[in-house]
């Protein structure tokens, strides 16, 4: 019997680990570890191992399916196809193609992402994003912004290298296991460790100094580190001067944040908020760990820009060893951005505002027309379906109602749809709302390009044909686009790299050929570049090469505890589980070590509320309610909870308010009530 | 040889077990345990000199082979008392005994120790220990860590 061992990456977080896929008898009969990766090298998390158990699993979609009263029926594709290019045609017939809205997927390769984009923008809508927005938006605008490129600046094993590694609103131990192999190795060279996070979690175990700060107080705990190492003449006067603007206004601006004041404001010690500021300021390469604890906030874009311009003061970026990394939580969220699966980017960052982008992908596409954006954003997007201004989405690889806030009025918004057709692995909570839907492949059925955390490109092979007569995500929107009368001839994922190459300037280089001889980080601009594991070595893509300081004032969480709601609840992942749970939740080793929704509470407030570790409580906002496990310890502190998000309970709770530019909800801060079930 | 942890590094992410239940047919020997919310252990079998698993098996199932403390799951009756001799625990039995192989016939050795992302598992039972003196002499050198 022969065996052979397909390379694929690993569907679950952004870190983009490898590993081969066994395959006997074209069954994929186990999984083969991949020592000579240049990230996870050959290690893989609780979620990696498990990944196959999804494969074929009983619950999979196997043909495209069609409403029929509370029911489904099974139909075949050409009637699929019949009934999507029908739907969508209707509404863009009768109420024009800004009535379209399209939310590709972060889980789909670069070749799906570029499809779905181009899909929409060539029906004329410019209503396309994906779920980056519910997780690094504001590290696009405000990394964009900053340092002129919304990436990770440094690759993963470079943070061996750093001296001081600040990990501020990320749990990576959980999320992104292999990265703390990279940081061990840093510590074994002497390097500290600072964790800022309002959770004791298995990250902050690694820390030197814990700054267990108050939510949503991010913005002055940087501010109030900026103070001290502009006050104590920590800065990088050479790097300011040569490669930054704006350095004068945010000492003006920090100039009351006091390491008192910032005390006061997030419940950090004083001395502790000095010790990391000098601790970070003074070593030759520090670097900068973060994620949804920094992004998933109504101040989401300022917190990432406190975080920059913490960088750019002490001239922590363009060396090995230092950097802002933003944390991506999917295998795909940077390649789908890159693409152009946002509502204010085409493929490449170019803005969809501009009319030169709208010339210059009129001349790469040959056609006219192509809508001028920015479009309405995934949030948005439901408000306008609530609104009745959206009538007809094509979802892909996505669960918004699970994933969004407050989900209760997302199914609504999806309920109230004239047509919806979401295009799936399971029948997820959205697919239930659907007209039509379309049972897609899993990584290890197709193949196609990913863009890890780090802007490494790699290439994942076909292991496996998909179940019954489900089909890869590419070949379906190919399908759609032709019954809608485009010309989308594209016979298999490389011939659309090919045109990603074209188009794309930061992709120009990264070829199918070059793919087989391993990763290549963008921007690799021509065939010979080498590619970009390191960003901003000499200066900024921005005015002059230089970064912009900008400096933000904190504002406080748009909800606050009150005494109706007198606790603050938190949100997050779990090692085991994965966003929505779509694929974890039915992944039998996963569940089966984390199968309840909880909600972690500090000893204190269990005690005043005769909560005893175990029991089922009832967890209360103004929008909803929902039951959990009543998880007791000291990871939080005393008016604060914390909820996984991957059970449909958690975002029946959270705030649909968003952050004002990247539109992100504040998934980490909204205040709730908490009283015993019986 | 048996695996070693250095549990300065362990995350408690549970990569382990997922792995030891994936290659063994979903029967796992290593069990992740957190002590309260500051560390997390994983708990296998020390493969010890003098096995008390061993000691109590009657069948022979349980025996010394060189370091290792082996099963031969023919001669296994599933009495369980060498559940009940192992001082950790991690010898259980359902209808025969389970305990730890170091993955036999795995050519890449244990699969606990390759997929660990952090680290934490090493067949070197010195590593820890050399890590925690390299830590302290560079510490020593460089006047502290900060």
């Amino acid at each position: 019997m022969t065996k052979v061992l397909v390379p694929t990456v690993c569907p679950y977080c952004g870190a983009g680990c490898g590993f081969y896929i066994a395959v006997e008898k074209e069954k994929a009969s186990g999984i083969e570890y991949m020592p000579d990766h240049p990230v996870s090298q050959g290690a893989l998390c609780a979620k990696g191992n498990a990944a196959l158990e999804i494969l074929c699993h009983p619950e999979r979609l196997v043909s495209p399916l069609k409403r029929r009263g509370e029911g489904w029926v099974r139909i075949s594709w050409p009637e699929a196809m019949d009934l999507v290019a029908r739907g969508l045609s209707q509404a863009k017939k009768k109420h024009g193609p800004r009535s379209l809205a399209f939310l590709s997927s972060s889980k789909c390769s670069n070749e799906d992402n570029y499809l779905m984009q181009k899909l929409a923008r060539l029906l004329g809508s410019p209503h396309i994003d994906n779920c980056a927005r519910l997780c690094h938006s504001p590290s696009v605008v405000g990394l964009n912004r900053t340092l002129g490129a919304a990436g990770m600046t440094n690759p993963i094993p470079d943070i061996a290298s750093s001296r001081c590694i600040f990990i501020i609103g990320s749990n990576l131990a959980e999320n992104h296991p292999v990265i703390s192999r990279w940081i061990h190795r840093a510590k074994d060279q002497g390097a500290t460790v600072i964790v800022a996070d309002p959770r004791a979690t298995p990250t902050s175990w690694m820390a030197d100094i814990f700054l267990q700060l108050e939510p949503g107080t991010d913005v002055a705990l940087l501010n109030g580190m900026a103070h001290v190492i502009i006050k104590e003449g920590l800065i990088n006067r050479d790097y300011i001067d040569r490669s930054t603007r704006g350095f004068e206004a945010l000492a003006e601006a920090v100039k009351e944040a006091t390491a008192e004041r910032t005390a006061e404001i997030t419940g950090v010690a004083a001395e502790d908020i000095v010790h990391a500021a000098r601790a970070y300021a003074k070593s030759p390469a520090s670097s900068i760990l973060y994620s949804m604890g920094i992004t998933q906030h109504s101040t989401g874009t300022d917190n990432v820009q406190a975080v920059s311009n913490l960088a750019l003061i002490c001239g922590q970026l363009g060396r090995p060893g230092t950097g802002v990394m933003p944390l991506r939580g999917q295998n795909n969220v940077q390649g789908a951005c890159d693409m152009g699966a946002l509502a204010e980017f085409y493929p490449g960052y170019k803005k969809a505002a501009d009319p030169k982008t709208i010339q210059y992908f009129s001349a790469a596409w040959s056609v006219h027309d192509l809508p001028l954006g920015p479009g309405l954003t995934a949030t948005e997007m439901i408000e306008a379906a609530a609104a009745g201004t959206i009538k007809a989405m094509y979802i892909m690889g996505e669960d918004p109602a699970n994933s969004d806030p407050c989900s209760e009025n997302v199914r609504q918004a999806l309920e109230s749809l004239d047509f919806l057709v979401v295009q799936d692995i399971f029948m997820t909570a959205t697919a239930q709302l659907a007209d039509v839907v379309l049972p897609g492949a899993v990584w290890a059925e197709k193949e196609g390009s990913f863009t890890n955390t780090e802007r490494r490109v790699q290439w994942s092979h076909k292991a496996i044909e998909p179940p019954g007569v489900a089909r890869s995500d590419g070949e379906i929107i190919c399908d759609v686009a032709r019954s809608m009368g485009l010309q989308f001839d594209y016979p298999h994922a490389a011939s659309v790299l090919d045109e990603i190459n074209r188009t794309v300037p930061q992709y120009a280089g990264i070829t199918r050929e070059r793919l087989d001889a391993g990763s290549i980080a963008w921007p690799c601009p021509n065939a010979d570049h080498p590619g970009t594991p390191i960003l901003h070595c000499s200066g900024f893509n921005l005015a002059d090469g230089r970064a912009s300081i900008v400096p933000v004032a904190f504002r406080p969480a748009a909800e606050a505890a009150s005494s109706d709601y007198p606790l603050i609840l938190t949100t997050g992942r779990v090692a085991v589980h994965h966003n929505a749970g779509s694929m974890t939740r039915r992944s039998p080793s996963l569940i089966s070590r984390e199968p309840d929704l909880y909600v972690e509470m500090n000893r204190e407030d269990a005690a005043a509320l005769d909560v005893q570790d175990g029991d089922e409580v009832k967890i209360t906002t103004i929008r909803g309610e929902t039951a959990a496990i009543a998880r007791l310890g000291d990871r939080v502190k005393k008016g604060v909870v914390f909820m996984p998000f991957h059970f449909p309970g958690t975002n029946i709770l959270t705030t649909e308010t968003t952050d004002r530019e990247a539109r992100i909800p504040e998934f980490k801060v909204c205040a709730c009530n908490i009283s015993r079930r019986d | 040889m048996a695996v070693y942890i250095d549990i300065n590094r362990c995350i408690g992410c549970r990569s382990c077990e997922v792995a030891c239940q994936r290659v063994h047919g979903g029967h796992g020997h290593i069990n992740v345990h957190y002590v309260g919310d500051y560390a997390a252990v994983p708990v296998l079998c020390h493969h010890c000199q003098e096995a008390g698993c061993t000691m109590v098996c009657f069948s022979g199932a349980l025996h010394k082979e060189g370091e290792v403390t082996a099963f031969d799951v023919e001669k296994c009756t599933g009495c369980g008392l060498c559940a009940l001799a192992c001082p950790f625990g991690v010898v259980w039995t359902d209808k025969l005994a389970h305990k730890c192989d170091l993955c036999q016939g795995r050519e890449e050795g244990p699969a606990c120790m390759a997929t660990c992302p952090a680290n934490a598992l090493s067949d070197d039972f010195e590593l820890a220990a050399r890590r925690a003196r390299e830590r302290s002499a560079r510490a020593v050198a460089l006047g502290g860590r900060r």
